[in-house]
């Protein structure tokens, strides 16, 4: 795990804008990366994640605030004097040349001697494991294969940040998995502090020490992938990391030595354990339920605290998990069984019992103005 | 519906045959068609110049063919136009390179204004340079005469320069579209390296252009050495083969070693086609796409900025410069001679006859070359039929052809009875129609390319005949492709002077001739004037296409047209 010792900030983002004419795509973005920590940007496309990460690079220029490497301000530096290397999406490898000469390009412009240069350049296929393929020319290998190269060259010259700008979406669904726990090992074992762009929530999930969540040019939360998917901030990041449904209520009663509190809505009352601080009686409040933690039954008519009856509208078996939308009042609650044992039965159900669990996030709403 | 319903209209849908058949044969009919004008209009002209090459008066002979290697003129004219290709081909593409370089990597403000002034001579006659170098620095010119200088603008390097100025919205064209193709972050990826500017055009962008590279250098050689009008005006007596074949026709009237001309001056451009298909052979580059990032502006180092900046400078003020000098000469009888201040110019009636008489033929051609072009199109893109690369090949090789050959191939071919057309207004617009048919096919191709085939399928699998699916769905969907094709091959059409140079009749003068003929006697005010109303024309032309571009949201993909 991250943060056994307290390790020291690399990266410092302080209050960083960019403007592209009138239009401000990134609107103050303050962030502190730990020495060898993987930070993953991840949000909606035109969220500004990868401007941010070109900006950390030197590619796109800073239109206010400071990019702070290691104790000392880059904001001026052009990329290659920053000792930050980037990773693009498409890899950017050289078509005119070999794998070894894509590799120890960067080794070669910065005047190292041939024989450093092969020995470094052997080191590194070995580590990304294409020792056999020192000699190829770059179309004559896979795009896993492209990948390891990409990685190889970016961290041929030890940056002290890498910066990986959606390195995996250009590969099929099981490489992707494969590269992105091998990715994941390398810089573990590098200790190489990285920071990680992405549209795709799980796998910022699945990678990362921390996510910092972006919509708008704006961070809407940063936190362990447990802390964005447990506790989201807005409905905006609930609903951005996995599909969740929202109940609405207001809280009225809080017993402020179990933080037991009581959630009155529409479908009765709710009894939930309250885990914030800022949430108090009267106000109102979402009830963030995700899809896997409701349990479904067919016990309909027994009267249990936090069961509510619906109408089972669908019910999609596909062996580990199963689907269902069950309608309670005017509200669609999509639901996932998993290990559906009793699939038949469910299948031929109609009226099924609900159950929210005790422990759920509860979201505080705005006040309206 | 009823399983069974269904099953009984699937049936009745292919059972007939009969109509199947007709449907298919409908394209074939078509195909025949234009494979017959294509074969009446592009190769029997072509042919009848290498026949003409080869019979004399008694039969068969090599005679004309020995007199050209014999004589040292004919050989001089085949160096120096060699020459100018190589020379200008080299200038171009550096002039070129350094100005698409400044549009897609240079400081954002500096991008627009470039490109539009690279782009400029386009909507200009190309011997327009002729003129204004004539303006500027001939025997009367402004310059020459303020420094009272005694050179000699006629001759190789005028040509040269004129030439180089006219081919420099191709060159730059064809190197822009490279550079944008190229994936940015595989020089960011160096800079990222520490690469400096120098090494990443050294290691990583030049190599990767070298196919867009020899592309372009090709085929700029091939249009350089077929250009007419600017070494026609220019060359004085220095011989060139375009020009020399000219004065071989309307001068000494002999046939024959005019055609021995034209076939020395296609050879090169055959050799050059073949050449160019051998080396981009699986030449491609490939590189894994991701989205397409724009190019930031890198902060280049001095020692490439400076020759860009001075490149990029000098060559876009010089197209400036004639620009206006043109404009300004096309106000007096000759600049810089004569001192008033005049309209007479444009109100010129053999000028404006001339122009009347153009709008004329290009409008005729273009009407006609629309037409071909979109039918060509979707023969050559539905079709499927023996030949069919045949027709691709033939409807887009006019454009790359010499046009002298084209002009004295008609002479040849349609002086006699009974297709004599010589002498009339549909022998200079035919000849436009099949020289520039590939504006129109381009267009028809690029729009058909974005239609899917199956929204036709759709169609006749309703039950639609072809004709009712031709005239329901494509023709709506072509509409906007034969608009920009049209205006396309107006617009060529209209400035275009190698061809129908040898074909106007004294009683029936276009536009580009007479620009040509002012220009050759000297008549500046008459010449700038009748060239200004062509860029009027030319740029109404535009922005009707634009108005009708944005209007049917004319997909991108077209190619802007080579004067």
């Amino acid at each position: 795990m991250s943060g056994e010792a307290v390790a020291r900030p690399m990266l410092i983002l302080k209050d960083v804008h960019k403007f592209y004419g009138a239009n401000e795509v990134l609107k103050g973005i303050s962030l502190d990366v730990k020495e060898g920590e993987l930070v993953t940007f991840v949000g909606p496309s035109g969220c500004g994640k990868t401007t941010l990460l070109r900006l950390i690079g030197g590619f796109t220029e800073i239109s206010a605030g400071d990019i702070i490497l290691d104790g000392k301000r880059i904001n001026d530096l052009p990329p290659n004097l920053r000792d930050t290397r980037i990773c693009f999406q498409n890899y950017a490898l050289v078509p005119h040349m070999t794998v070894a000469e894509n590799i120890g390009y960067g080794l070669r412009i910065n005047g190292w001697p041939k024989g450093k240069i092969r020995a470094r350049v052997n080191d590194l296929l070995e580590m990304v494991e294409l020792q056999a393929f020192g000699d190829r020319m770059i179309d004559r290998l896979s795009g896993g294969q492209q990948q390891r190269v990409a990685f190889a060259r970016a961290i041929s010259l030890e940056p002290k940040v890498l910066l990986l700008d959606e390195p995996l979406s250009n590969l099929d669904a099981n490489l992707r998995l494969i590269m992105r726990e091998e990715i994941r090992k390398l810089q573990r074992r590098l200790n190489i502090t990285t920071v990680f762009v992405t549209h795709d929530q799980f796998e910022a999930m699945a990678i990362s020490d921390r996510l910092v969540v972006m919509r708008d040019g704006l961070i809407e939360q940063v936190g362990s992938p447990i802390e964005i998917y447990e506790r989201p901030a807005n409905r905006f990041i609930a609903s951005f990391v996995g599909y969740v449904n929202f109940i609405d209520g207001r809280i009225s009663l809080i017993d402020e030595a179990t933080r037991n509190t009581f959630v009155e809505t529409e479908y009765g009352r709710f009894e939930i354990a309250l885990e914030q601080a800022d949430i108090a009686a009267g106000d109102e409040v979402l009830i963030v339920v995700r899809p896997e933690a409701v349990t479904l039954s067919l016990d309909v008519g027994i009267k249990r605290p936090n069961v509510v009856c619906g109408t089972l509208k669908s019910y999609m078996y596909a062996g580990s998990l199963a689907k269902c939308t069950v309608e309670i009042g005017t509200m669609k609650m999509i639901i996932d069984q998993y290990n559906p044992s009793e699939a038949h039965h469910f299948k031929q159900a109609e009226q099924v019992a609900v159950e929210i669990p005790h422990r759920v996030h509860l979201l505080k709403k705005k006040k309206q103005a | 519906m009823a399983p069974a319903e269904l099953s009984l209209k699937l049936k009745a849908g292919s059972g007939n045959r009969v109509k199947d058949f007709l449907n298919a044969n409908l394209v074939n009919i078509l195909a025949a068609l234009l494979f017959f004008l294509l074969a009446l209009f592009l190769l029997y002209p072509i042919i009848a110049v290498l026949v003409k090459s080869i019979r004399g008066p008694s039969g068969f002979t090599l005679e004309y063919y020995r007199t050209f290697f014999a004589k040292n003129y004919y050989y001089r004219s085949l160096f120096n136009t060699l020459l100018l290709g190589a020379i200008n081909t080299v200038v171009c593409l550096v002039i070129g390179f350094c100005l698409a370089y400044m549009t897609t990597r240079g400081p954002y403000p500096l991008r627009k204004p470039l490109k539009v002034i690279s782009l400029v001579p386009l909507i200009a006659p190309p011997y327009l340079f002729a003129l204004s170098l004539i303006i500027l620095f001939g025997r009367n010119g402004l310059v020459t005469r303020m420094f009272d200088l005694h050179w000699q603008l006629y001759g190789f390097a005028g040509v040269v320069i004129s030439q180089t100025l006219a081919f420099i919205p191709l060159a730059y064209m064809m190197l822009e579209n490279t550079l944008m193709s190229l994936n940015p972050n595989l020089e960011e990826s160096a800079y990222d390296m520490g690469a400096s500017e120098a090494t990443i055009l050294r290691t990583i962008t030049i190599p990767l252009m070298a196919p867009g590279l020899l592309k372009a250098a090709l085929l700029i050689f091939v249009m350089t050495i077929a250009e007419f009008g600017n070494a026609a005006i220019l060359a004085g007596r220095t011989p060139f083969l375009a020009p020399d074949t000219y004065t071989m026709i309307t001068g000494e009237s002999d046939f024959n070693m005019g055609s021995v001309l034209s076939v020395v001056l296609i050879a090169p451009c055959i050799i050059i086609f073949f050449v160019h298909n051998y080396l981009l052979e699986g030449k491609k580059f490939t590189t894994i796409g991701g989205k397409p990032v724009a190019s930031e502006p890198r902060k280049i180092t001095p020692v490439i900025k400076v020759p860009l900046i001075i490149v990029t400078t000098a060559a876009t003020g010089a197209i400036l410069i004639c620009f206006a000098v043109v404009l300004a000469a096309s106000f007096y009888k000759i600049l810089g001679v004569t001192d008033k201040f005049i309209l007479a110019n444009y109100l010129d009636f053999t000028s404006n006859q001339a122009i009347a008489n153009s709008i004329r033929v290009s409008f005729i051609a273009a009407a006609i070359g629309a037409v071909i072009g979109v039918l060509l199109a979707y023969v050559i893109v539905r079709g499927k039929f023996f030949g069919r690369s045949f027709i691709e090949m033939a409807s887009l090789s006019g454009f790359a052809l010499p046009g002298t050959v084209l002009g004295i191939g008609y002479l040849l071919a349609f002086s006699a009875e009974p297709l004599k057309l010589t002498g009339g207004i549909m022998i200079l617009a035919l000849n436009c129609v099949f020289r520039f048919l590939a504006v129109g096919v381009e267009a028809g191709i690029s729009k058909l390319h974005q239609i899917n085939i199956e929204i036709e399928e759709a169609s006749a699998d309703l039950g639609a005949s072809f004709l009712t699916t031709f005239y329901r769905i494509v023709l709506p969907i072509m509409f906007p492709a034969f608009i920009a094709g049209f205006i396309y091959t107006f617009m060529t059409a209209i400035v275009s002077l190698s061809a129908v140079v040898f074909l106007v009749s004294p009683g029936f003068q276009l536009a580009a001739v007479k620009i040509f003929d002012a220009a050759v006697y000297g008549e500046i005010g008459i010449a700038s004037a009748t060239t200004i109303k062509l860029i009027l024309i030319v740029m109404l032309c535009l922005a009707v296409l634009n108005y009708v571009t944005k209007k049917t949201r004319l997909g991108s993909g077209l190619k802007q047209p080579v004067a």
